[in-house]
């Protein structure tokens, strides 16, 4: 039964995992750019929650927060950064958005220490008995919304007018160039997305889990590994393959011990790499230098 | 090679600082300033032949140093024998590590190479941490007094300056030679273009798998040196990924994939963060980090080849002014 | 035959970019690839460079099955090319780059510098050696491909629009290079637009359109034969119903 209480609670997790990483794949699959920073992003919409907490305003106002305030983010560094170094080489191109964590990260550590923190009681606390699992109000809400919301990036990227804009700019630049589309205000609208969705993320998080500065950098691995287990720039693939790792993720921590959850989530990621690096729902031929 | 007198400067200066700095009051913290400053240079030359020469950003060479931290250190503490018997074994596990990461990722796009990297080192770093064999989070201690002159535990920080600038210098060798060889051409055409590359006839797998491996064991090298000096690892110092951090943005300040721009890096950068550890004690590392983090993004942005190129792009206008001095001087005194 | 390209199909995912595609180039020819945008010629020319890998078919050369094999084995074995798109090592010298492709051939450095020194003197960039290759306009770009080519002594060379966006004068040089080459005794298969020069230069071509091959034999044949003229002018008037709407 605990067994099966661990699987859901992964389940959860992982949808969140699924939210998070669809924002990074898309951002590798339209720009081939790996956003280093992406785990930090979702480190802030935590702390974005935890400010909104601060004066007061509810749990349904998190969310929402962390969305504007990293989809500004988004855009900004989008502008003022990558936009420039897309053109250049390799290693400016990785440097930019790894500087960029560093930046974001020992910030964090500066302004609220390296604590874990959790948000205070809320509506939302308490536990729920589903037929014998006992799921936490909280983690049950973020998991469900998680779930929902990356369902909704992908229905706007497949079926909506900007969508397909979008995904016109993904698949061929100078083509969408000719069809009038700009693709530097979709690519920058891309980024804004990309990290609005690791911001809300965050602050559903930060409600159900304790959390710090150090976090960022473990979903950074966990977006990588998601992403690499989904197929370069899937988004589906990215929701799936979420699931995966949470559960995974969650089963290794109760099979074999908490401290090694990490390690065979990393262990997971290698293995992919060897075995079958187009990851689940990728050709093959895009990942290939 | 024409020995240019920038060179001569550099290697000279290098050579006499202990000594210059022994007369001021604070000549033994220099001293060790000095050391550090010099082991850092390695590992960023070491990181530069993987990072700079051949474009492959790996942001997880603390997997190499470590192995070449702690293997020596294991040596002394499962066998009791001097840490030095252990500098072999620890390149080889280093070089084995790379193939491990290299393999898969080197048919892929440069990204996922990348993001190994960081995954392998993290991967590694708990590992060991929680793995008593290996010292767990505690680390692992060398012998505390010296034994044999072998042992190479010195009071004083000059002998292990020195040590350390002749690996350097065997280094620095080591990059310029290969630079100027098939092998070196390749490495920066694989930066440049890779699939141009290919087109000529490079086999590029191999070659970036190469990189690595030379890259990693002198990674190694410079881990060993580090555990000789300071007599101890733990996962946080020898795994951390702040040794990677460290690495790269020394290499990449001074200028990734030119000869002398790691060393130029290190020059630049352990005084400062000497400075500000003395100046703002524990908090001044979080600092520090938020500063390289800056400094990073700002390179990336604006100047992607570091000090070497700011200075290859400022070298004409420089003459231009001196030139123009020269002549109003002339003008003035005719 | 130098190259044998028999039934070479690819196709990406749903999309079948070539279709059965035969074409035999035997040594000393110089062979034409032409047809509208989006008809399969870089398909073909990818394929048959080893950068793509065919769905189906298969491509000898000089008696090797390379129909698998990967760019670099392409080139061991005497295949270069160039690209529709310079793709220069910016960064590194004109001298460099040349060099690079010298390293095929030549191992030690100094053959491989003297290899390229003569490349350089051939294609006339000795005087601009040491300049680094992002400071050459598009021009300069292409010859200094085709000399880094040339550095790899290629048997076969393809060369991919080597001759687009260039002035009449250039494009005058550019052919006179081409048949310079030629006169090495190095085979060449070129894709091109500029009907003058497949006119004048290609003794063969081989058409293309909508993923399959429509026509083959002498220039002055294929320019007359209607399905030609159907494909290009079908996609001219295609391409002004568009410009007006």
């Amino acid at each position: 039964m605990i067994l099966l209480q661990a699987a859901v609670g992964g389940l959860l997790l992982g949808a969140v995992y699924a939210l998070f990483s669809s924002g990074l794949t898309l951002i590798w699959g339209m720009m081939n750019f790996i956003n280093f920073a992406h785990g930090e992003f979702v480190m802030l919409g935590m702390y974005v929650a935890l400010l909104v907490s601060w004066v007061n305003l509810g749990p349904e106002v998190f969310g929402p927060a962390a969305a504007v305030a990293l989809m500004l983010l988004g855009v900004i560094v989008y502008m003022g950064l990558i936009k420039h170094v897309m053109r250049g080489p390799m290693l400016s191109q990785i440097l930019s958005t790894f500087g960029l964590a560093l930046l974001l990260r020992y910030s964090a550590f500066y302004i609220f220490k390296s604590d874990f923190r959790t948000l205070p009681d809320t509506a939302l606390s308490g536990t729920l008995n589903l037929g014998g699992i006992y799921v936490s109000r909280a983690q049950l809400l973020a998991g469900l919304l998680a779930g929902v919301l990356a369902l909704g990036m992908h229905v706007l990227l497949t079926r909506t007018a900007l969508g397909s804009r979008l995904l016109a700019v993904a698949e061929d630049r100078n083509a969408a160039m000719l069809m009038g589309i700009h693709p530097d205000r979709m690519q920058a609208l891309a980024w804004g997305l990309s990290a609005a969705s690791a911001g809300i993320a965050g602050a559903l998080m930060a409600i159900a889990y304790p959390f710090s500065p150090s976090v960022g950098e473990t979903f950074a691995l966990t977006a990588f590994v998601v992403v690499s287990l989904g197929g370069f720039g899937s988004v589906p693939g990215a929701m799936i393959a979420g699931f995966i790792i949470g559960l995974v993720e969650a089963l290794a921590g109760y099979l074999i011990g908490p401290i090694y959850k990490d390690v065979i989530v990393y262990g997971l990621f290698v293995a992919v790499l060897w075995i079958r690096p187009q990851g689940l729902l990728g050709t093959g031929s895009e990942s290939r230098s | 090679m024409r020995p240019r007198w920038g060179s001569i400067v550099l290697w000279g200066g290098l050579l006499v600082y202990p000594l210059v700095v022994s007369f001021a009051d604070s000549g033994d913290f220099l001293q060790d300033v000095g050391a550090t400053l010099v082991l850092s240079a390695i590992g960023a030359c070491a990181w530069n032949i993987v990072g700079g020469y051949a474009g492959q950003v790996s942001v997880g060479h603390a997997i190499f140093f470590g192995a070449g931290a702690y293997v020596p250190l294991l040596a002394y503490e499962l066998f009791e024998a001097p840490p030095l018997i252990g500098v072999p074994f620890g390149i080889v596990v280093a070089v084995a590590m790379a193939a491990l990461i290299g393999l898969p990722t080197f048919r892929l796009q440069g990204h996922y190479f990348s993001m190994a990297t960081i995954a392998v080192a993290e991967l590694i770093r708990l590992v060991v941490g929680n793995w008593d064999l290996l010292g767990a989070a505690i680390g692992i201690q060398g012998p505390a007094t010296p034994r044999v002159w072998w042992d190479l535990i010195f009071r004083s920080a000059v002998p292990y300056y020195y040590i350390f600038l002749g690996v350097l210098a065997l280094t620095v060798y080591i990059t310029w030679a290969m630079a100027g060889s098939r092998f070196g051409y390749y490495l920066r055409a694989i930066r440049a273009g890779e699939r141009a590359a290919r087109s000529l006839g490079v086999p590029v797998r191999r070659t970036k798998l190469m990189a690595l491996m030379l890259s990693a064991a002198l990674t190694s090298v410079a881990g060993s040196l580090y555990a000789i000096k300071v007599g101890f690892v733990n996962p946080e110092s020898g795994l951390g990924i702040l040794v990677s951090v460290q690495m790269i943005i020394t290499a990449a300040l001074g200028g990734a994939g030119t000869l002398y721009g790691p060393i130029i890096g290190a020059i630049i950068l352990v005084p400062v963060q000497s400075a500000t550890n003395t100046w703002f004690g524990g908090s001044g590392s979080g600092l520090t980090y938020i500063l390289y983090g800056g400094i990073i993004m700002l390179l990336a942005r604006f100047e992607p080849g570091g000090v070497v190129e700011l200075w290859q792009q400022l070298r004409p206008r420089l003459w231009q002014l001196l030139r123009a001095r020269a002549k109003t001087e002339q003008a003035r005194v005719a | 035959m130098l190259l044998e390209v028999q039934n070479v199909s690819c196709s990406f995912g749903s999309l079948l970019a070539l279709s059965e595609a035969n074409l035999s180039v035997g040594e000393g020819e110089i062979v034409g690839l032409i047809g509208p945008n989006g008809a399969g010629k870089s398909t073909f020319f990818n394929c048959v460079a080893g950068d793509l890998e065919p769905t189906s078919g298969s491509i000898r050369f000089n008696g090797v099955d390379v129909t698998r094999a990967p760019a670099e084995h392409h080139a061991l074995l005497g295949m270069g090319r160039t690209f529709q798109v310079p793709a220069t090592f910016e960064d590194m010298t004109i001298l460099d780059n040349v060099m690079v492709g010298a390293f095929l051939r030549y191992h030690r450095r100094a053959d491989a510098h003297a290899k390229a020194n003569e490349v350089l003197r051939l294609t006339g960039l000795e005087a601009q050696a040491n300049l680094r290759a992002r400071g050459l306009g598009t021009p300069g770009r292409k010859r200094l491909e085709i000399a880094r080519v040339l550095a790899s002594e290629p048997k076969l060379m393809l060369l991919d629009e080597a001759l687009a966006g260039l002035t009449p004068a250039e494009i005058q040089r550019a052919m006179e290079l081409v048949r310079r080459i030629h006169a090495l005794g190095i085979t060449i298969v070129i894709v091109e637009h500029i009907m003058e020069v497949i006119l004048t230069l290609a003794q063969r071509v081989l058409v293309f359109n909508q993923g399959r091959t429509i026509a083959h034999g002498k220039p002055s044949d294929v320019v007359n034969d209607p399905r030609v003229i159907e494909a290009y002018l079908g996609h001219r008037r295609h391409a002004r119903r568009e410009r007006r709407a």
